[in-house]
């Protein structure tokens, strides 16, 4: 086991006031809060950081920390002979999360002793889960089979973790930021009660063709500068099959097409939207610069820069 | 450590299909009624109906009452500083969405 080094965590001497632990926490927590930081890897950092902030605000929690800190060798793997015995701590009523602390922490404190269960609830706890799907599933349905750990209790009240397997089938025309309710697979119940529910918020896996927005999708059509000109029929790849699509004579860079009804289906399905980029050619010689020189002949009057004669 | 398969039959999407009371607003959220009663007073969450008892929340809210919970916890912002934040993640996500729509993604053709 590794000595989780909680000063160093956030930033502060071994000697901090409660105040300069409390700002150095508050400025790292808005910095990798998950909530607003998107990068991979803050919300790793953010669990560290709360960890680090739940055991220094807390002077009793601080004491046994540094207690344990000052007789743990360096290097060693063992930690220092009863170094768990004898705290005893209160509070501690946080969401329970099996991930929620690490393995240091949790031989020092113990796992999220549930005071909270203390006064029966009428319900169980809700479970909140996260369920990455392809755009592909929100256009026809899905199945997936999740695999969740989950507290139980026993008759003592002891904790241990229950992996259960949920298939779970996902409906056609779910967004991203959608949750879906399971009812009754929450937490289990207490003395007979009812089981909470399980909320599964719905995450898109990116795709690389196409981006969504809401229930509408946009893709990026790339065609040949005369194609643009001369207008074209051209196969566009649907995430759910393909279309022709008559690109009108004259379209301008950045034109936005609507198929409409084509984006994530539902009650009101969204629309897709085909955005033209026209793409050049590499530098043309022989025939085909005499041709585009030609072309330049034919438009002598056309002037780029006049928005007038930009469509 | 014990494993058990289940099938599920049951499920709803809750922006789309559940509209929700308060009580169960709160217990989706693990919240005290209290605490759901001060983000609809500081305009958090937007309820339809005139009195707590007859109240509606769109599923939407859920979301917006988590990020909010989230917030006061970790952040320990009060609540006119949460409900700002919340205001201003979502106006992030949209310019973000309209950001990713000017800018181009991979071409296709």
């Amino acid at each position: 086991m590794q000595f989780k080094d909680y000063y160093q965590t956030l930033g502060v001497a071994r000697d901090a006031s409660a105040d300069d632990i409390k700002h150095a926490y508050r400025r790292l927590a808005r910095k990798h809060h998950p909530d607003l930081n998107k990068e991979p890897g803050a919300e790793a950092r953010f669990k560290e950081i709360g960890e680090a902030y739940e055991v220094l605000k807390d002077a009793e929690k601080r004491a046994a920390y540094d207690d344990v800190g000052k007789r743990w060798q360096p290097g060693a793997e063992q930690p220092p002979p009863g170094w768990d015995a004898g705290y005893e701590f209160r509070g501690g009523e946080a969401e329970f999360d099996p991930q929620a602390h690490s393995d240091f922490f949790e031989a020092l404190f113990g796992r999220g002793r549930s005071q909270a269960r203390a006064r029966t609830p009428p319900r169980a706890q809700d479970h909140h889960a996260k369920v990455m799907i392809d755009l592909l599933d929100a256009y026809r349905g899905a199945r997936r089979s999740l695999r969740l750990q989950m507290p139980s209790f026993d008759a003592q009240g002891r904790v241990s973790l229950q992996e259960r397997t949920l298939d779970v089938a996902i409906p056609a025309g779910v967004r991203e930021g959608q949750h879906l309710r399971l009812a009754g697979q929450g937490m289990p119940g207490f003395d007979g009660g009812p089981a909470g529910d399980l909320y599964l918020e719905i995450a898109f896996a990116p795709h690389p063709l196409y981006r969504v927005d809401g229930r509408d999708v946009t893709l990026k059509l790339a065609l040949a500068p005369w194609q643009a000109a001369l207008g074209a029929s051209v196969d566009v790849p649907l995430p759910d099959g393909s279309v022709q699509l008559s690109v009108p004579a004259g379209s301008a860079q950045g034109r936005k097409l609507r198929l409409k009804g084509k984006g994530i289906p539902g009650k009101t399905p969204g629309d897709l939207f085909v955005v033209l980029h026209i793409a050049m050619p590499p530098p043309p010689d022989g025939a085909q610069r005499r041709a585009w020189e030609e072309l330049a002949r034919l438009h002598a009057a056309f002037d780029p820069r006049d928005q007038k004669g930009a469509t | 450590m014990m494993a058990t398969n289940l099938s599920v039959l049951q499920i709803q999407v809750v922006e789309e299909e559940v509209p929700m009371s308060l009580a169960e607003l709160c217990q989706a959220c693990g919240a005290e009624r209290t605490l759901v009663l001060q983000l609809v007073e500081h305009g958090v969450i937007e309820p339809q109906g005139d009195a707590p008892p007859s109240w509606v929340f769109a599923g939407a809210s859920l979301q917006r009452t988590r990020i909010a919970l989230r917030l006061l916890r970790d952040l320990e912002l009060n609540l006119p500083g949460a409900a700002l934040a919340v205001d201003l993640l979502e106006q992030i996500a949209r310019l973000q969405r309209e950001l990713g729509a000017a800018r181009s993604g991979a071409a296709v053709g």
